[in-house]
C-alpha cells in the first residue's frame, strides 16, 4: 500500500486498494470512501440528504467533463469543440452597474413625461404587477419625470440625458438595448439572475462559461477576473458579493480572480523577505506533487484545480505587477480617463485595467460599480454616480477603439434591473425616489459582433412595459455567448442530471437586431 | 405560327386515309388555333376584373403542378417500357391526362391574369409558354400512335423532347412571377454567378452612391419588384426604376415629394397587416420598421434620386465582406502543431470547430522571446493561420518578408513591435488581410501610405505613433454638451 504523503508512519495494513477488485471499482471507492471524506461529509449533512451527496456526487455530476481526463494548463475550448463558429469577439468587458440605473433618467427618453407630472400613473399600465414591499403600499403612484433634459446625439441622433455627456459621444457605436426585462424585483436574485442566468446562488457566472468554454489566452493570467470599484458612501451600496463571479458546479479553476482595489492588486503577490523566486518554485513543486498523489489516491478533480491555481498564482507575481503597472501610459491615456483614473479602485481606474486586461488576452473582465440603488433623492445622488462611470465608460470604448481592440472585443453595459416612473415617497418638483423596476431596463452593447448605431426595443409612453421587441436575461445572455462563438444551447455541463446551461431550461433566443 | 404550319405540312405528308384519324387531326388544328388566338380575343388589358375570375385564377398556382407532374411521368414511362411494356401502355393514359390538365391550367392562369389585371413581359412570356406547351403535348399525343406503329419513329421523341423544353421554360417564368426574378440566383455561390450571369452582376446595382440607389431601390426590389416590375405589372405600377416609380400606376403617383401622409405607397405599407389592401400583399413579410423609416424620411425630404445622406437617418452599412479564401483542413497536422506549441511556447489557437476557419497564432505567453526566427518557423503552417497576434513581441521588419507568405491571414496585430514600416508593402500580396494593427510603433505616414493600395484592407490603426501622434487623437478633455440644471 502506498503511504499517504501526509503521514508520517508507515504502519501496513490491508485495504481494499489491495483486494483483486476491477481498478475502475478501486477507483469509484477512492472517490467516495475515504474516511476524511465520509467524516468531512457526514459532518456536515444530516441523514438522508447526506448519503445522498455521499453516494450520489460522482453519479450526479458525470464524468463527461471532469477535469480528471484534462491535464490542467491544456485548452478546455479544444475538448468541447469550441467556439462553435467563428465568433466576432474574441474577449468581453462587462461593465455592471449593480444597484439599478434609471432607465427614465439616463437612455429611455420620454418627452411626455413632464406633462404628466404628480399624475397617478394609470391602473392599467401598471396591470397586476406586484410592487416591492417599499412602495406596494403607498396610496398613490405619481409620475416623476426625469428632471433632466435630454439631446440627441451622433448621426443616428440618439436622446440621451445630460447626465451622460460622454456616453452621448459614442452613441454611433453603441446598441442600445431598452427592451431588457427581467423576472426578478429585488437585487439578489435580480443580480443572480444577470450574472449566473438563475435567480439562486450555486450555478456558475457568464465569466466562469466563457472560461470553462473557451479557455485562457494568456498562461500568465487569470482567464476571467473581476474588478471592484470603490464605495462612494454618499450612495446607497447594495452588496455585491463573490457569488457573483463563483464558478458554480463547474471547476474552481473558472472562477473569477478579483482584483483589490487598494493596495497589492493581489495579496502576497511579493515573495516574503528572504524567498527569492527559486526557493517558491521548489517549494510548488513539492506541494504539487503531493496534490498530484492526492488526486491519485482520492480522485478529486478539484485537486487539479488546486494545482492549476497554484501555478497560476506564480505566475501572477510576475505578471499582475506588469499589468498594474500604469507608468508607462502615455499622457493621452489620462486626458481621456480623466485624472481619477490614476487612483487604484475608482471606476475610471478599473476601466482604464480593462483596457489593459483585453490588451494582454483576458478573456473576460468583469469591472462591478454599486450606488445605482435610488429609492431616495435621485436629483442629489443620480449626477455623482453619472460623473463617477460616465467618463470611464466613454474612455474604454474609445480606447479601445483607437488601439484596434475594438473589433474583437465586445463590450456590455447593465445592471440588474431598471427604476419605476413613478416616485418612491415624495415628489417634489426638486427631487424623487425610484423604487425596483424589473420589466424594462435599458442596457447597451458594442465592440465585436454587436450592430452599432442602432437602438433596439422600445417600451411604453410611462417607460412601464415593453412593447416592442423585448429582451429577456436569457436573451441577453444568449447573444453574448453567440459573440464569443458560442451556440448557447450547445455549452452545457452535466450536473444533477441535467445538461445546465447559461440560459437554463425555458428557451432562449439570440437576438439579430442586436448583431453585426 | 410556324411550328402550326410545319405540322400541317407532316400531316399532309402522313396522313392515313382513316377518317376518325383525319377528325382528330381537324379538331386538334382548330384547337391549336383558338389558343393561339385567345390573347388577342381577350386581351389582358392591365385591370383587374370580376373576382369570381380571380377566385377561381388563384387556384392557378395549385392545380398547375398537376400537369408539371405528369408531363415529366411521360418521359419516364416510355423509357422503363423498354423492360415492363405496361408501363409504356401507361403512357398514353398519362399524356392524355397532362393535356386535359394542361388545358385547366391554362384555363385557370389566364382567368388569374385577367381577372387581377396582371401585366408585364413577365407575364405573357409565361402565358405564351402556357399556349405552347398545350400545343406541344397535343402533337405529342398525335404522333404517339406512328411512333407506335413504327411509320415515323423520330418525330415523337423530338416532339417530346420539344415539350419538356418548353415545361422548363415556362414553369421557371412562372415562378419567377411568384417568388422574384431573383429568387433562384440569390444565393448562388459567387464564383457560379459570375459563371452564369457573366456581366449582368453589375446591372443589378445602380452604380450612383445616391440614398434612393443604396437604400431605397434595394427595399423596393426586395419586398414589391416581384409584382411590381418588368415581369408583373399590378395595378400598372413598376417600381424596378425611379422615373416608373414617381410615375405611379393606375390610381396616380404613389410618391407625393414631400408628404410621406399623402403618398398610397406609405400608406398601403403601413396599413394593419390583416388589411385587405395591405403591402405587400398575398401574405408576404412586410417591411421592417427601419425600411419604413427610411421610406418615409426619404419621402418627407423630396424624394431625392440624387441625395446622398438624409437627415436624421444614419444606416451602419456592412461593407461586403470580400469571399474569404477557404483554410485547409489542418487537423491532420495536429501532432505537428502541438509539438511546435510544446517547442515554441507560442500556440495556435484554432478559430473555432471548424478547421476550415483556420487558425490564430498566439503569442502573447512568450511575447518577449518571440522574433522573426520564431516566427520563420510557423511558415508551414501559414495556408492555415488567419490571424497573427504578434503584438509586443520582439519581431522586426524582417518579419514582413515571411507575413508575406501567410497567405491566408485576415488579421495581423503589430501593436508595440520594433516595426517602422519599411517593407510594410511586402504584406501587399496578402488580398484576404482586412486588419492591420501597428498602433504604438514608429511607422510614419509616408511609410503606411501605401497601403491604401491593398483594397480589402479596412481596418489599419495606427495610435500612438509617429503617423498618429497619441496626443492629437481627440480633443476629449470637454464633453460636447454641458450638464443643465
Amino acid at each position: 500500500m502506498k503511504q499517504h504523503p501526509l503521514c508520517t508512519d508507515t504502519e501496513q495494513c490491508l485495504g481494499v486498494m489491495d483486494l483483486a477488485v476491477p481498478p475502475e471499482l478501486k477507483r469509484e471507492w477512492a472517490a467516495l470512501q475515504t474516511r476524511r471524506h465520509f467524516l468531512g461529509r457526514t459532518g456536515k449533512v444530516l441523514g438522508w440528504a447526506a448519503m445522498a451527496s455521499l453516494f450520489g456526487d460522482r453519479a450526479l455530476r458525470g464524468d463527461a467533463h471532469a477535469p480528471a481526463n484534462g491535464q490542467p494548463g491544456t485548452q478546455a475550448g479544444e475538448q468541447l469543440k469550441l467556439p462553435h463558429f467563428a465568433p466576432k469577439a474574441k474577449r468581453a468587458i462587462y461593465l455592471f452597474m449593480s444597484g439599478g440605473p434609471s432607465q427614465v433618467d439616463l437612455l429611455d427618453y420620454k418627452p411626455n413625461l413632464a406633462a404628466l407630472y404628480d399624475k397617478d400613473i394609470p391602473d392599467s399600465v401598471r396591470g397586476a404587477q406586484q410592487l416591492t414591499g417599499m412602495t406596494a403600499g403607498q396610496a398613490r403612484f405619481p409620475v416623476a419625470p426625469s428632471h433632466w433634459a435630454f439631446k440627441r446625439y451622433g448621426e443616428t441622433g440618439t436622446w440621451i440625458s445630460d447626465l451622460l455627456p460622454y456616453t452621448a459621444r459614442m452613441v454611433d457605436d453603441l446598441a442600445i438595448i431598452k427592451s431588457t426585462n427581467t423576472e426578478a424585483i429585488n437585487h439578489e436574485p435580480a443580480i443572480m439572475l444577470m450574472n449566473t442566468g438563475n435567480m439562486n446562488a450555486g450555478k456558475p457566472c457568464l465569466g466562469s462559461w466563457l472560461a470553462y468554454g473557451l479557455g485562457s489566452m494568456n498562461d500568465n493570467l487569470p482567464t476571467f477576473m473581476v474588478l471592484q470599484s470603490k464605495l462612494n458612501t454618499k450612495e446607497n451600496n447594495q452588496p455585491v458579493s463573490s457569488r457573483l463571479w463563483s464558478s458554480g458546479f463547474l471547476s474552481s479553476e473558472y472562477a473569477g480572480v478579483g482584483l483589490r482595489a487598494a493596495g497589492d492588486p493581489v495579496l502576497y503577490l511579493t515573495d516574503p523577505n528572504g524567498v527569492d523566486r527559486e526557493v517558491r518554485r521548489n517549494m510548488l513543486n513539492a506541494v504539487n506533487e503531493i496534490n498530484r498523489q492526492t488526486f491519485e489516491e482520492l480522485g478529486d478533480p478539484e485537486t487539479h484545480a488546486r494545482i492549476a491555481q497554484y501555478e497560476m498564482a506564480y505566475r501572477m507575481q510576475i505578471s499582475v505587477p506588469e499589468l498594474a503597472d500604469l507608468s508607462k501610459e502615455p499622457q493621452s491615456t489620462w486626458d481621456l480617463y480623466g485624472p481619477e483614473a490614476k487612483e487604484p479602485g475608482t471606476f475610471a481606474y478599473n476601466c482604464l485595467m480593462a483596457r489593459r486586461m483585453a490588451e494582454r488576452g483576458v478573456r473576460f473582465t468583469q469591472v462591478y460599480k454599486r450606488g445605482w440603488d435610488m429609492h431616495d433623492n435621485v436629483t442629489g445622488i443620480l449626477p455623482i454616480i453619472c460623473q463617477e462611470t460616465d467618463r470611464g465608460c466613454y474612455a474604454l470604448v474609445a480606447d479601445l477603439k483607437q488601439r484596434g481592440l475594438l473589433d474583437d472585443t465586445l463590450v456590455v453595459w447593465a445592471g440588474e434591473f431598471g427604476r419605476t416612473v413613478y416616485s418612491q415617497g415624495g415628489l417634489t418638483k426638486d427631487n424623487y425616489g425610484r423604487d425596483h423596476h424589473p420589466r424594462c431596463f435599458t442596457t447597451w452593447m458594442t465592440g465585436g459582433g454587436v450592430r452599432t448605431g442602432v437602438t433596439y426595443g422600445e417600451t411604453d409612453d410611462y417607460s412601464y412595459n415593453v412593447v416592442k421587441d423585448p429582451v429577456t436575461v436569457r436573451d441577453f445572455n444568449a447573444t453574448i455567448l453567440h459573440c464569443l462563438g458560442i451556440d448557447h444551447n450547445k455549452l452545457t455541463y452535466k450536473f444533477q442530471g441535467l445538461d445546465q446551461k447559461l440560459t437554463g431550461p425555458v428557451p432562449a433566443s439570440v437576438v439579430p437586431g442586436l448583431l453585426a | 405560327m410556324r411550328l402550326l404550319e410545319d405540322v400541317s405540312a407532316s400531316v399532309e405528308r402522313l396522313l392515313p386515309a382513316s377518317r376518325p384519324i383525319r377528325a382528330q387531326w381537324t379538331a386538334s388544328v382548330v384547337m391549336s388555333g383558338s389558343l393561339l388566338l385567345l390573347p388577342f380575343l381577350v386581351r389582358l388589358d392591365g385591370r383587374p376584373h370580376a373576382d369570381w375570375q380571380q377566385f377561381l385564377g388563384r387556384f392557378h398556382p395549385l392545380i398547375v403542378h398537376v400537369p408539371i407532374g405528369l408531363l415529366v411521368l411521360v418521359p419516364l414511362l416510355e423509357i422503363s417500357g423498354v423492360f415492363r411494356p405496361a408501363l409504356r401502355e401507361a403512357a398514353e393514359f398519362v399524356l392524355a391526362l397532362a393535356f386535359i390538365s394542361c388545358l385547366g391550367a391554362l384555363t385557370l392562369g389566364f382567368l388569374l391574369a385577367y381577372g387581377s389585371g396582371d401585366t408585364g413581359t413577365g407575364v405573357t412570356h409565361h402565358m405564351w409558354g402556357g399556349i405552347a406547351l398545350s400545343i406541344t403535348v397535343l402533337l405529342c399525343l398525335l404522333a404517339r400512335p406512328w411512333w407506335l406503329l413504327g411509320n415515323e419513329t423520330r418525330l415523337y421523341p423530338a416532339t417530346l423532347a420539344a415539350m419538356l423544353l418548353v415545361l422548363l421554360w415556362t414553369a421557371h417564368q412562372g415562378g419567377s412571377l411568384t417568388h422574384g426574378n431573383n429568387y433562384l440566383t440569390e444565393y448562388m455561390p459567387v464564383s457560379l454567378k459570375r459563371w452564369v450571369a457573366l456581366g449582368n452582376l453589375q446591372a443589378n446595382t445602380p452604380g450612383a452612391d445616391t440614398f434612393y440607389a443604396r437604400h431605397i431601390n434595394p427595399i423596393l426590389d426586395a419586398n414589391c419588384v416581384a409584382c411590381h416590375g418588368e415581369g408583373k405589372v399590378k395595378g400598372g405600377l413598376r417600381m424596378d426604376s425611379y422615373e416608373l416609380l414617381m410615375k405611379g400606376g393606375k390610381d396616380g403617383p404613389v410618391i407625393v415629394s414631400g408628404h410621406p401622409e399623402r403618398s398610397l405607397l406609405l400608406e398601403r405599407v403601413t396599413l394593419p397587416a390583416d388589411h385587405k389592401q395591405f403591402m405587400p400583399a398575398e401574405g408576404r413579410p412586410p417591411l421592417k420598421p427601419e425600411e419604413i423609416a427610411w421610406l418615409k424620411a426619404w419621402v418627407q425630404q423630396g424624394a431625392s434620386p440624387t441625395a446622398t445622406t438624409l437627415k436624421g437617418i444614419f444606416i451602419q452599412e456592412n461593407a461586403k465582406e470580400a469571399p474569404l479564401k477557404p483554410v485547409g483542413d489542418y487537423s491532420g497536422m495536429m501532432s505537428e502543431i502541438l509539438q511546435m506549441e510544446s517547442g515554441q511556447g507560442a500556440k495556435l489557437l484554432p478559430v473555432s470547430s471548424k478547421p476550415s476557419d483556420g487558425l490564430i497564432l498566439n503569442t502573447v505567453d512568450v511575447a518577449a522571446s518571440f522574433g522573426d526566427v520564431q516566427l520563420a518557423q510557423f511558415q508551414k503552417f501559414s495556408p492555415y493561420i488567419v490571424e497573427a497576434e504578434l503584438g509586443r513581441t520582439a519581431v522586426t521588419n524582417a518579419s514582413f518578408d515571411t507575413l508575406s507568405k501567410f497567405s491566408h491571414l485576415r488579421a495581423l496585430h503589430l501593436e508595440g513591435t520594433a516595426v517602422t514600416g519599411e517593407g510594410l508593402m511586402k504584406l501587399a500580396p496578402l488580398s484576404q488581410l482586412t486588419y492591420l494593427n501597428l498602433s504604438g510603433t514608429k511607422v510614419t505616414a509616408a511609410a503606411v501610405a501605401p497601403l491604401d493600395s491593398m483594397k480589402s484592407l479596412r481596418h489599419v490603426y495606427l495610435y500612438n505613433t509617429p503617423a498618429q501622434p497619441a496626443t492629437a487623437a481627440d480633443s476629449i478633455t470637454q464633453p460636447i454638451a454641458k450638464t443643465a440644471q
